[in-house]
């Protein structure tokens, strides 16, 4: 080994340019939006970010990471939102206290997790498969609970302050969303990388047949896996129509693009190209920042899309071009 | 699954839930699966005849040529599609999330609409336009190409983030906005053929037997499925496996040309919203799998899937219910569909 090391020095150094291309990536578009739009780095404006575009985004992310670690997908995480949503405004509209309406918000989602896990641990599906499956189903069956796609609107008034506070609440001076944002990514990261059933997820991502033949019972973390995917993402739905009072069928999808994106952009931060919540944190902040700085630089709206998808696009191209050269020494 | 895919898989998206196609497997005829097969296949067309019985026999203009011609040609646009979704499948394996996909298909659709209704209304001739469209179709698939081959981006994330720009683009052209287009071509595409038929049906049967001569029946097509399944025995063989990939996935890149050119003259314009698409021909084109007889994507299935869709929206709507339940059938089918193949494999394995 000593001897290669000065021939493979120049692959080394890409490959550490290609593993840190999130950091290059982040630490270029702040220098950028700075530079561009002198509002962007105002404090109200980094709050904002964070509250706005991060916090919601981050959860389903960091819900979209088990399932990816664990080796599948999870394509209905959308609809865990929408079922948690409808379940939280039903019980208000029906006036349970909120404590109740958020627990039977939480069960809601929950319910589209049990599915998954039926479809994906029970019979075997493969994860992407039933999650699209569950998605059409999800989606159909909320048309029907609303007549066709209505919106379910709370009355402005006679809802209790306590709804509220989800979404424009805040705790010694931090909003509630953020907070909980935070109190998620922490306890994922812990999960994740420092519990058994976070080191038996990973195990399965990267081989399943070996977890399967030390003798773990494989289908119940499978289960739990979707299961806890969508109850992370239940949180998302009870947050999101606490911020807007209403429950709009289907519009939990909204988020499944930007969060599979955010995930697999943070596997480049990885040396094997694994799933990780601190990746996916800063995949996130990524297309937060992007997405508040197009907007301050005063860029043609249409355009941000582009340069969103451009940006995703080469990180994910530096990422994977990266581990294939890794892959190859 | 795939141990040497042309391609990088992250982790090991690879394993599927249940069973093990790398485990040998064994050697007797498995005349019970066989059986199974037959079953799920001769079930599904038996579903597929059972459904259009009953449209028949409940709504009196069910069974009339002219509805069927409808059907045929209101499913076109999302034919065209799911035929090029199942060259990318065919040529990536059949493993979605790691083997082929293009999820940018919906939306290279929309911004080959743009273009060819923009350069139509700027004043170009067709012959500009439809080069103008085709060529856009053709570039997003070689960048989709590109991306997966060169760069070694799973398919799934690469045309994700490629879709995501080409949507982007389209709102840059339009301005999101519609952009009506009328031109000779787009009449002739939007008239009626022989027999009162729309001539858009006439061009998805045309596409299809095309296609479907030129995969299921050409020593290429063959290389294309070996590529697909057995990409480590391709190679062997001598195959160049990164050139089929790539190709499957610029012959989708077409189809998105295609179909942008067909919902140009389907809806006299381009319009907003092509990224809607995107699920439903995904499911489809899944689906198409159980119309053939090993289980596998073959463009007759894909076609004989977005018909079964196709009518079923059509009955739906001619018995007045709710087209909403629509994606909730097309879920429960995928689901359905997917158990039993599921199913029958582990018994296989076992």
């Amino acid at each position: 080994m000593p001897a290669r090391q000065l021939s493979v020095s120049i692959p080394t150094v890409t490959r550490s340019i290609g593993r840190h291309a999130l950091i290059a990536a982040l630490a270029a578009v702040f220098v950028l939006f700075a530079w561009l739009a002198p509002a962007f780095l105002s404090g109200a404006n980094l709050l904002s970010v964070l509250v706005n575009n991060f916090a919601l985004l981050a959860i389903v992310a960091t819900a979209m990471t088990f399932a990816v670690s664990a080796g599948g997908i999870d394509l209905s995480v959308g609809t865990a939102i929408d079922f948690a949503s409808f379940a939280f405004v039903s019980l208000v509209l029906a006036g349970q206290p909120i404590p109740l309406a958020a627990l039977g918000g939480l069960a809601g989602g929950v319910v589209v997790g049990l599915f998954n896990a039926v479809l994906i641990a029970g019979i075997g599906i493969s994860p992407f498969l039933a999650t699209l499956g569950t998605l059409f189903v999800g989606r159909s069956v909320q048309q029907l609970l609303t007549n066709g796609g209505n919106p379910v609107y709370l009355p402005p008034t006679g809802v209790p302050d306590a709804f509220r506070f989800l979404g424009h609440g805040t705790i010694v001076g931090i909003p509630v969303p953020l907070l909980v944002a935070a109190l998620v990514i922490a306890g994922a990261w812990l999960g994740l990388s420092r519990s058994r059933f976070g080191r038996v997820v990973l195990a399965t991502g990267i081989q399943a047949s070996v977890v399967r033949y030390s003798g773990i019972a494989l289908r119940r973390y499978t289960a739990a896996t979707y299961i806890l995917v969508s109850g992370i993402a239940a949180v998302v739905g009870l947050i999101l129509t606490s911020t807007v009072t209403v429950y709009i069928p289907s519009s939990g999808n909204a988020f499944l693009l930007n969060a599979i994106g955010a995930t697999f952009i943070g596997t480049t931060l990885s040396p094997h190209g694994r799933p990780n919540i601190p990746g996916t944190v800063l995949g996130v902040l990524l297309l937060s920042i992007v997405a508040n700085g197009l907007l301050l630089s005063g860029l043609n709206f249409y355009w941000q899309q582009v340069g969103t998808g451009l940006l995703i696009f080469s990180v994910l191209a530096i990422g994977f071009a990266n581990r294939k050269a890794a892959a190859r020494t | 699954m795939l141990v040497d895919a042309p391609y990088y898989i992250p982790g090991s998206l690879a394993e599927p839930a249940a069973g093990n196609p790398q485990e040998p497997r064994n050697d007797r005829p498995a005349y019970g699966r066989q059986a199974a097969a037959l079953a799920l296949r001769g079930g599904s067309l038996a579903v597929f005849i059972g459904v259009l019985v009953f449209f028949s026999v409940t709504a009196p203009f069910f069974l009339t040529v002219g509805n069927i011609g409808n059907v045929l040609g209101q499913s076109a646009i999302a034919g065209v599609l799911a035929i090029g979704l199942t060259i990318v499948v065919i040529g990536g394996g059949s493993n979605v999330v790691t083997g082929g996909i293009d999820l940018s298909l919906a939306a290279n659709m929309g911004l080959s609409a743009a273009v060819y209704a923009t350069l139509v209304q700027a004043g170009q001739g067709d012959a500009v336009a439809i080069m103008a469209a085709l060529g856009t179709g053709l570039v997003i698939g070689a960048v989709n190409a590109a991306a997966v081959t060169l760069a070694g981006i799973v398919p799934l994330l690469a045309t994700l983030a490629v879709m995501n720009v080409v949507a982007g683009l389209e709102l840059v052209l339009t301005q999101n906005t519609v952009v009506p287009a009328s031109s000779e071509l787009l009449a002739a595409l939007s008239a009626s053929g022989p027999l009162g038929i729309p001539v858009l049906a006439y061009v998805l049967l045309g596409f299809t037997l095309l296609v479907a001569a030129a995969v299921q029946f050409t020593p290429l097509g063959l290389r294309l499925y070996a590529v697909g399944e057995f990409p480590q025995a391709a190679r062997a063989a001598g195959l160049p496996v990164k050139a089929f990939v790539a190709g499957s996935f610029i012959a989708s890149g077409l189809c998105g040309g295609i179909a942008g050119i067909l919902s140009v003259s389907f809806l006299s314009g381009s319009t907003t919203g092509a990224g809607d698409m995107l699920l439903p021909v995904v499911v489809t084109a899944l689906l198409g799998s159980v119309f053939s007889r090993r289980l596998v994507p073959t463009i007759t299935g894909t076609l004989l899937s977005t018909l079964f869709v196709g009518f079923l929206i059509n009955g739906f709507q001619l018995l007045n219910i709710s087209s909403t339940l629509v994606s909730g059938v097309q879920g429960l089918l995928i689901l359905l569909v997917v158990s039993a193949t599921t199913l029958l494999r582990r018994q296989e394995n076992i």
